[in-house]
């Protein structure tokens, strides 16, 4: 297994937002999704990813409809509401300045405050 | 985050079905096997590994689960299904404690109902905490009033307050004359009044400032008792012309249902107290017509500072208008008006609810105890919960969800009983108590019930609930839980101390009740009644038409079957209302007496020759008053043996002279202080056949008879109406209100005999309980001791030793804190010391013996245990 790093508080919520923001997407699309993305270092999984979907969804931030996946069978498949673009700005805004900060305390220049 | 809420609340109501979450898990697990398969392994290992990656379903689901919103709500309704589970299977526990909590909060609630008025409760008056009442109090007058010669000086030149108001004394009688009439009670108060007490009429409008004055427009305010009682309700009653002894006046107003006069007189019907000042400064002698006032202190003035501002006005009028002699006994008094309205009854309401409290502490003390016994017995369940995964704050709440459910059952089951017990009480309690007839179970009451349901509950509930659940539990044998013992010891001694006290307090008020039901009266209270017969003013309008109405019915009465005597007096010992004389009244062969203290006073009564018959007084020396003194010209009078003794000591006082008049008799003394006060010397002046006689006070009728009241009540109703119909008359046995005297500590003596026995009824079951645990906790032990040639003696003496340690203990410390506690009984107290030694050791004594015998049934218990079972006892 390669390995993975523990993902800090919260921060799954924003890559499951920024994860969907390109569109709907089923649970294991989002964890493969992440994984690849991250190149294999951010394994979701763990039984924290549904426990996630389901908390956003809850919020509002996130919404789920049954459909079929790419090989035909049900899934249920997740979009982000309105109210969850306006989350996502904010937290990703959020997410520069605490990077930023956090990279001046360690000395480090942030390479791509993306 | 109000979006957000909705979100959640939708969810909420319209919840979604667990399978949702399952398929979405199986289809996560499908999607990762086919990815493995596709990389090349086996169905098998591709599943395997699609599974670890996810990291076990059950959580996963379990997590998931967790993020509904009110998912916390769903463990609570199954905490609570999970705790009914435990009282059904356990019924006995589970009515035990209901019953006892019920005793406890339900006598907690009934008593708290009654004393929240007196002690806590606001006032029904608007700023009820700047209400005072204000006046002169002297030995004769203990309650403040005020006198029409004074008082608009003092009205117009204080400082602390702003407003003053006034009432007249009474109330007084009047008649309603129309075709249903009707007795009323009225009273005058000026137009400034209601205002003051932010109380306005439910109908009509109150006094213009111009109807209380003088030669006003004649108007009435009545009270809302009237209006639904006599009128029906009727909204056409303002501004309606109705008679009142004779005279048309105009009805304006309707009070409030639930105004209360400050005085907490009844009161029918109010009249505008017309007064003018200048008129008051010559009447009555220049004093002005006598009168109650109240006022409202300014905002941050306090009672001292009212004190203070008003200390000059008082020495002005004191130095002015009070005659030198008496100076001395007359002060200024500015009290709250909650002190005024419950004056004596605040000591009673704290010891009644300091005494259901501590039975509430011993009932919670026994439940607190029932919940640890079951605590052990579930020691291994809680431990197999917490190995499957229930957290520890899981378990405790588990544990104060079945204390809080037990004690609002109790709560509800404590309230029906408190709707009881409080009928008792108001069918047990003195005419005496404020507000007794308004108490009942409001919101208010039920939510200090409720709340003090859930401070038991988190009392009993938290002690029990803090043992930690030991995985050692689930392999014990048979596990020691020290720590628990000794809480549960603790709890035996408290509850012992506790009930020491109620107890020790019960048996003094009793010894004092007894006290003063047996002492000698001097009078005969038996087969004597009085006649209060209401003339009713305006038709008996002299003197001498009151006095021949008065004789025609004693001499009518008199001619009866089995009547002794009948004599008339202004009053009748040994309570109630007694005229009253200062000593610098009083003179001793034509000198002024110069014996007395300032403030002690001397009883006086005005009687008829029959008086001492009646009420079967002895004659000591001299002579009684005989049917030719009421003709004679020489005025003569009868001492009390104490009078005599004091103005003649060691004289003969037969022909001296008191006041001008020859003292020709000395009665025996007879209680005239009411039941518990010190008797007061006493005169008797004759009321004769003159007029002036029989003025003043209203003279009540004393019959002597040999039959029962049943008999004579008739009789004595148709003389009278014989002579008028229309005459009210009420009549009373003199041992019924002997009897009436006495309710107030009959009342007070039976209601904490009542918590006394309670406690400890409950703090015997509760040592019961301890001793029984110990010696089954020490069964093996004792299995030892007796393979080893321990006798049952010795087991028993092991056993019962330890609970003979916790009752001396408790005792002990019970009896320094009675001591304590007994201090504040004292002035409730009748001829029996607070500290008196005889009923702290006769308490001592019955409390050991009951605690003893509550030791010893569960010790003999232990020494009939055969050795080899103990032996193999885990």
């Amino acid at each position: 297994m390669p390995p993975t790093t523990d993902l800090l508080q919260g921060t799954l919520d924003l890559l499951i937002l920024q994860t969907l923001a390109t569109g709907p997407m089923h649970g294991w699309g989002v964890a493969q999704r992440i994984e690849q993305v991250s190149q294999q270092v951010l394994q979701v999984g763990q039984g924290s990813l549904y426990p996630a979907l389901h908390r956003l969804e809850y919020k509002g931030w996130i919404q789920s409809d049954w459909g079929n996946s790419e090989n035909n069978r049900k899934a249920k498949f997740y979009s982000l509401t309105a109210t969850g673009r306006k989350q996502l700005e904010s937290e990703l805004a959020t997410w520069d300045r605490l990077s930023a900060a956090i990279g001046l305390v360690l000395g480090r220049i942030p390479e791509a405050a993306s | 985050m109000i979006r957000e809420s909705f979100a959640r609340l939708r969810f909420l109501i319209r919840s979604k079905p667990q399978s949702d979450v399952d398929d979405e898990l199986r289809f996560h697990i499908d999607q990762s096997t086919e990815r493995n398969l596709a990389a090349g392994m086996t169905a098998q290992e591709a599943r395997r590994q699609a599974l670890i990656e996810l990291g076990g379903v059950e959580q996963a689901r379990e997590q998931t689960y967790q993020q509904r919103p009110g998912w916390w709500l769903g463990t609570v309704a199954q905490d609570v299904r999970y705790a009914l589970r435990g009282f059904q299977r356990n019924p006995v526990f589970t009515i035990t404690v209901i019953a006892t909590l019920a005793v406890g909060i339900g006598a907690t609630t009934a008593v708290f109902s009654v004393v929240d008025r007196i002690l806590f409760r606001s006032l029904p008056y608007a700023h009820d905490d700047r209400l005072v009442s204000i006046g002169l109090v002297h030995s004769l007058e203990k309650q403040e009033f005020m006198m029409g010669g004074f008082f608009f000086d003092w009205r117009d030149h204080q400082q602390p307050f702003d407003a003053m108001a006034i009432q007249s004394t009474g109330p007084h009688a009047c008649d309603l004359i129309e075709n249903n009439p009707a007795q009323l009670d009225y009273m005058d108060f000026d137009a400034g009044y209601l205002p003051m007490l932010g109380i306005s009429p439910v109908l009509g409008r109150n006094f213009l400032t111009e109807e209380a004055l003088p030669n006003g427009p004649p108007v009435v305010l009545i009270s809302y008792g009237l209006w639904q009682g006599h009128y029906n309700r009727d909204p056409n009653i303002l501004n309606r012309q109705i008679n009142v002894d004779g005279s048309l006046v105009r009805v304006v107003g309707v009070l409030p249902k639930d105004f209360q006069f400050p005085t907490l007189q009844p009161v029918d019907i109010v009249f505008p107290m017309a007064l003018n000042p200048a008129d008051q400064k010559t009447a009555n002698g220049g004093f002005g017509d006598p009168m109650r006032t109240f006022a409202r202190l300014k905002p941050g003035v306090s009672l001292e500072q009212a004190r203070e501002q008003m200390e000059p006005l008082f020495e002005h009028t004191r130095d002015t208008f009070i005659p030198k002699d008496v100076r001395k006994d007359v002060h200024l008094s500015i009290r709250s008006l909650r002190d005024k309205e419950t004056q004596d009854s605040r000591t009673m309401a704290w010891i009644l609810l300091g005494s259901v409290f501590a039975v509430l502490l011993i009932a919670c003390a026994n439940v607190a105890s029932l919940m640890m016994v079951r605590g052990e017995g579930r020691e291994r369940e809680l431990a197999v919960r917490s190995a499957l995964g229930a957290s520890r704050g899981r378990l405790i709440r588990q544990t104060l969800t079945e204390a809080a459910l037990l004690s609002l059952i109790g709560a509800a089951a404590g309230m029906a009983l408190a709707e009881g017990l409080l009928r008792v009480f108001v069918r047990l309690a003195p005419t005496g108590i404020p507000f007794l007839d308004r108490a009942g179970l409001d919101l208010r009451i039920a939510s200090f019930t409720v709340l003090l349901s859930l401070v038991c509950g988190a009392l009993f509930g938290l002690l029990p609930a803090l043992q930690t659940p030991r995985m050692v539990a689930l392999a014990a044998r048979a596990a020691k839980f020290r720590s628990r013992v000794v809480l549960r010891r603790a709890l035996a001694v408290g509850q012992i101390a506790v009930s020491m006290v109620l107890l020790c307090g019960a048996a003094l008020l009793l010894r004092s009740f007894r006290n003063m039901e047996e002492q000698n009266l001097g009078i005969q209270t038996g087969g004597v009644f009085t006649a209060r017969i209401a003339l009713p003013g305006f038709r008996y309008d002299s003197l001498h038409k009151q006095m021949q109405f008065y004789l025609d019915a004693a001499a009518a009465i008199r001619r009866l079957p089995g009547i002794r005597a009948v004599a008339f007096s202004d009053s009748v010992p040994p309570g109630g209302w007694q005229s009253g004389m200062r000593w610098s009244d009083v003179t001793v062969d034509g000198k002024p007496y110069r014996g007395a203290t300032v403030g002690k006073t001397l009883t006086d009564r005005k009687v008829t020759p029959a008086y001492f018959s009646a009420l079967n007084i002895p004659i000591v020396r001299g002579r009684t008053f005989v049917e030719k003194d009421m003709h004679s010209a020489q005025p003569v009078v009868i001492v009390s043996r104490l009078l005599a003794a004091r103005i003649f000591p060691g004289e003969d006082p037969i022909g001296r002279r008191v006041n001008g008049q020859t003292v020709v008799g000395v009665a025996e003394n007879v209680k005239n202080g009411g039941l518990v006060e010190p008797d007061a010397p006493e005169i008797y002046f004759l009321r004769g056949k003159s007029d002036k006689d029989w003025e003043g006070k209203k003279p009540v009728m004393v019959i002597g008879s040999v039959l029962s009241a049943k008999a004579i009540a008739p009789w004595v109703r148709s003389q009278i109406a014989a002579i008028d119909a229309t005459v009210p008359v009420q009549i009373e046995g003199l041992d019924a209100s002997v009897s009436q005297l006495a309710d107030k500590p009959r009342f007070e003596t039976s209601l904490l005999g009542f918590f006394a026995l309670c406690g400890l009824l409950m703090a015997v079951i509760g040592l019961y309980g301890v001793i029984s645990f110990l010696a089954t906790q020490r069964t093996q032990e004792i299995g030892v001791r007796m393979a080893l040639g321990a006798t049952r003696g010795n087991i028993l003496r092991l056993i019962a030793g330890e609970g003979v340690r916790l009752i001396v203990l408790g005792g002990v410390v019970g009896l320094g804190a009675a001591l304590l506690a007994a201090r504040l009984l004292a002035s409730m107290l009748f001829h029996v010391a607070p500290h008196d030694p005889f009923t702290f050791a006769v308490v001592a004594l019955v409390l050991g013996l009951v605690a003893l015998a509550a030791t010893l049934i569960p010790a003999r218990a232990a020494t009939k245990v055969e050795p080899v079972v103990a032996l193999r006892y885990e």
